[in-house]
């Protein structure tokens, strides 16, 4: 999916397209792979916080000052933070 | 792979779609990534023909460029995680050697390339041509990017500009050895 496709589905409010350009993407190309590593890498967050160990708030705080370009990376960043953290790495490389 | 030579004239002319030729694409590859990434596949009807060497192999000097993802250890990570590509790109000293190397990339299977790296980036076998005298050298510094990118008209204006330039105008390149991954 080209950028002018993704744009045209902005401005179309064809959310239905963005959904699968993520879950292609995050999916290595498959759909319902994609649906279950977002699924994935939310539980895994979920469990880390049930660790109990104190969350440095202040550093949240500041880094949510970035611009939001920053953030949306980042967004796309933790997601394969915790899904390599689950231990079920899908994009090791390997087939 | 293909080879380019690089001091040629840049005049375009049009050539028969390489779709319906079948010359640069493996024959039913357009529709297999049609089919998952929708309108991901751009469509050129101008190409740059590939140009005919100036001179002998043995006195060339050539580089490689590849979208593999490889880059030295000590060097920042490509982005991977980002849904639109990386629109940067590395240089990649010649004389490194496997040990150097990383595989930096989410794309593409390359557990066979981890074991040699050579599968996707030739670079010792280029190494060993020029040690031999088959080709005449090698540039200081190869070049890779990540060939995943969902804007191709943004990143042939940065990334393939910027690496066409630097190995033409810094590397003084004969012969561009490109390698997809």
């Amino acid at each position: 999916m080209s950028v002018p496709y993704l744009r045209g589905a902005v401005k179309d409010g064809d959310s239905e397209k963005l959904i699968r350009f993520v879950r292609l993407h995050l999916g290595d190309g498959n759909e319902n792979v994609g649906r279950k590593e977002i699924d994935k890498s939310w539980t895994e967050a979920l469990k880390i916080l049930l660790h109990d160990q104190e969350p440095d708030c202040d550093f949240i705080e500041q880094t949510m000052q970035k611009d939001s370009s920053t953030l949306a990376l980042l967004y796309f960043r933790l997601h394969f933070y915790f899904i390599r953290n689950s231990g079920e790495w899908i994009h090791d490389g390997s087939r | 792979m293909a080879a380019a030579n690089l001091h040629s004239s840049k005049t375009t002319e049009s050539l028969v779609d390489p779709r319906e030729s079948g010359t640069q694409l493996r024959p039913g590859l357009w529709q297999t990534i049609n089919e998952r990434y929708p309108g991901s596949m751009i469509t050129k009807s101008e190409f740059i023909p590939l140009a005919r060497l100036a001179k002998a192999l043995k006195d060339s000097t050539v580089c490689l460029i590849s979208s593999c993802g490889v880059h030295l250890k000590r060097d920042r990570p490509m982005e991977v995680a980002h849904p639109l590509g990386d629109f940067s790109f590395r240089r990649v000293p010649s004389d490194a050697w496997q040990p150097d190397l990383i595989i930096h990339q989410l794309k593409y299977p390359h557990d066979d390339a981890d074991l040699d790296i050579n599968v996707i980036f030739p670079i010792e076998r280029l190494q060993d041509l020029a040690a031999e005298g088959v080709i005449g050298g090698l540039t200081r510094n190869f070049f890779s990017f990540i060939g995943y990118n969902m804007d191709p008209e943004r990143f042939e204006a940065t990334v393939a500009e910027d690496i066409a330039c630097a190995v033409d105008e810094e590397e003084r390149a004969d012969v561009a050895l490109l390698a997809p991954a």
